[in-house]
């Protein structure tokens, strides 16, 4: 197969249009989920760096099954007690939350049975205020080419030489 | 012995009496002397820029046990001599904790730690059992006024809200409301805002914790302090001034007195001006984010509104507040997170022979019966839905 041209087609429909509602709400959904992150650079701590021994070999020996857990490098409470078949089970597949809801088929439940997705509050029903997203203040006006609001013509020139996109980036 | 374990997402309570101890459930790693501590031994940690964090626990739910095992370990061999076969735990767990995660739970109490005993709950349905609606004077045993019938837990944490109603004890699932607004929400917002405005802390989510707990509060006329953060300095009430710290000198981050003056040149000073208000903001209003949803105060009538009509004035009546961000100024009444851990205190202390014997789940019964038997002993809102077990391993 022929090598991939360089530049997705889907950045030029996107400034061609950069005020597109959908966009918008698509950068939003986005930052959101940057809110929930527990660090900004997410890089996972290695024990095996963590401990400064060269202990590379079980990562490499027998494939993926058998990775290094930092709780087996730890005093345990019982330490000559081997764990159960269902403890390694959790401690060595990890899965995220997201994976776990759809295992656990909460999300068929009917929206009448309480549950997580149906314990959401509704949405709100006022628009939603804009601020300023250089100082803060209330936000009337906003960026013609990436959407930020800001409050004022001194704001307004901070934004476009420091924070404005050019475009909406989703 | 009694162990009450309040196993929170930020941070873990634990202990046997009244005060427990409380420490973050995580795992930091310094990038300043490159060691890793592990719950417990955060506080030894001196440099703290730049840590990095690994916790259990995601939106809430502990999803890394590997993480869990290794902070719990660490946890279970700080008390003096923890006989753990020949003990009871208390273990809270999050609103709506999905049934795979509960299994987890049992089989590390009986299958990795060999409890005798065990009851799992939701920290809000502890809270009757506390002193959280009675009379604060009244702490005299056996003359303590019964809690209200009705009563509605406001439960804000690191991950979530939560909106709990309950009646005669029991939680009403079907009105249990929740706002994607936590903790750990807000202190992302505020580095952001700062990073942007004035120093880059991005990866500086331990002194934006502090600076959040020291500055931020509840805002009584959003409208009015917005105009008044606009003023200059010396007419100005909103702004305060943060030194961060300078772990090479060992001296912690503190607040620069109003009038004050920076006498060192070396000190880096923080502005917190509508960033003090406009962040726990979000809890009231979660779309000045873009989080299309309700606030707290139209959520509480949300919730009370799924009640019996007859019952709506008791739980306007009865409002309490748990969890971290209760704790802004303004969010009144003030009250300490370890609320759950002092109700499971009085929970167990007032009728020990009640909670073994209604509530408590007996080794003995778990290796009889089975994983089950949680589910079928402790109703909760997942329990009349059949169980997926992951086969993976079974092949």
């Amino acid at each position: 197969m022929a090598p991939r041209r360089s530049q997705p087609v889907r950045q030029t429909q996107a400034s061609s249009n950069p005020l597109d509602p959908a966009l918008i709400a698509r950068r939003t959904k986005k930052h959101l989920g940057e809110l929930e992150k527990s660090n900004y650079t997410e890089v996972d701590i290695d024990p095996d760096q963590a401990d400064g021994a060269a202990e590379g070999s079980g990562r490499r020996g027998r494939g993926t099954a058998r990775q290094t857990l930092i709780s087996d490098g730890r005093p345990s409470v019982h330490p000559n007690k081997k764990s159960t078949m269902n403890i390694r089970t959790a401690l060595l597949y990890k899965k995220n939350l997201a994976t776990l809801i759809e295992e656990s088929g909460v999300g068929n439940l009917p929206p009448s049975v309480p549950g997580y997705f149906s314990a959401v509050v509704p949405p709100s029903q006022e628009p939603p205020r804009l601020f300023c997203s250089v100082c803060g203040y209330w936000g009337n006006y906003r960026c013609m080419k990436c959407a930020l609001p800001f409050c004022s013509r001194d704001c307004e020139v901070n934004h476009q030489e420091t924070q404005c996109e050019k475009r909406v980036v989703y | 012995m009694l162990f009450l374990l309040d196993n929170g997402a930020h941070s873990i309570k634990v202990g046997h009496d009244h005060d427990p101890s409380v420490f973050q459930n995580a795992i930091v790693r310094s990038k300043g002397d490159k060691q890793t501590y592990y719950g417990h031994e955060i506080p030894r940690c001196r440099d703290r820029s730049s840590l990095h964090y690994r916790l259990p626990c995601e939106k809430g739910y502990v999803v890394d046990w590997d993480a869990q095992k290794a902070i719990w370990d660490g946890m279970f061999l700080q008390f003096p001599k923890p006989d753990i076969p020949e003990s009871s735990i208390l273990i809270t767990e999050p609103y709506f904790n999905l049934p795979q995660i509960q299994r987890i739970y049992d089989q590390f109490v009986f299958e990795e730690y060999g409890f005798q005993s065990y009851y799992r709950c939701t920290p809000a349905s502890l809270i009757p059992h506390g002193s959280l609606f009675t009379a604060p004077h009244k702490t005299r045993e056996g003359d303590l006024p019964l809690p209200p019938e009705c009563m509605l837990v406001i439960d804000s944490g690191f991950s979530f809200t939560h909106i709990v109603p309950l009646i005669s004890g029991s939680i009403v699932w079907n009105a249990v409301k929740r706002i994607d607004v936590g903790g750990k929400l807000l202190t992302n917002h505020l580095k952001e805002l700062i990073s942007y405005r004035q120093w880059n802390m991005m990866d500086q989510t331990y002194i934006m914790d502090d600076v959040k707990e020291r500055c931020c509060y509840v805002s009584a006329d959003f409208k009015a302090d917005m105009e008044l953060s606009r003023t200059k300095l010396p007419n100005n009430p909103i702004i305060l001034q943060y030194i961060l710290p300078d772990f090479s000198l060992n001296r912690p981050g503190k607040l620069l007195e109003r009038g004050q003056v920076v006498k060192d040149a070396s000190w880096q000073i923080l502005e917190m001006n509508n960033e003090r208000f406009t962040v726990p903001e979000l809890l009231f209003t979660p779309s000045d984010i873009g989080l299309d949803q309700i606030g707290l105060a139209q959520a509480i009538a949300h919730s009370i509104s799924l009640l019996p009509e007859e019952l709506h004035g008791m739980f306007w009546g009865n409002i309490g507040l748990i969890g971290g961000n209760t704790k802004f100024p303004g969010f009144a009444p003030r009250l300490p997170i370890t609320e759950a851990y002092r109700s499971a205190h009085r929970f167990v202390t007032s009728s020990p022979s009640l909670y073994a014997q209604r509530y408590a789940i007996t080794r003995e019964d778990y290796f009889e019966i089975g994983n089950d038997i949680s589910r079928r002993r402790w109703k909760g809102p997942y329990s009349d839905m059949p169980l997926r077990v992951d086969t993976r391993l079974k092949e």
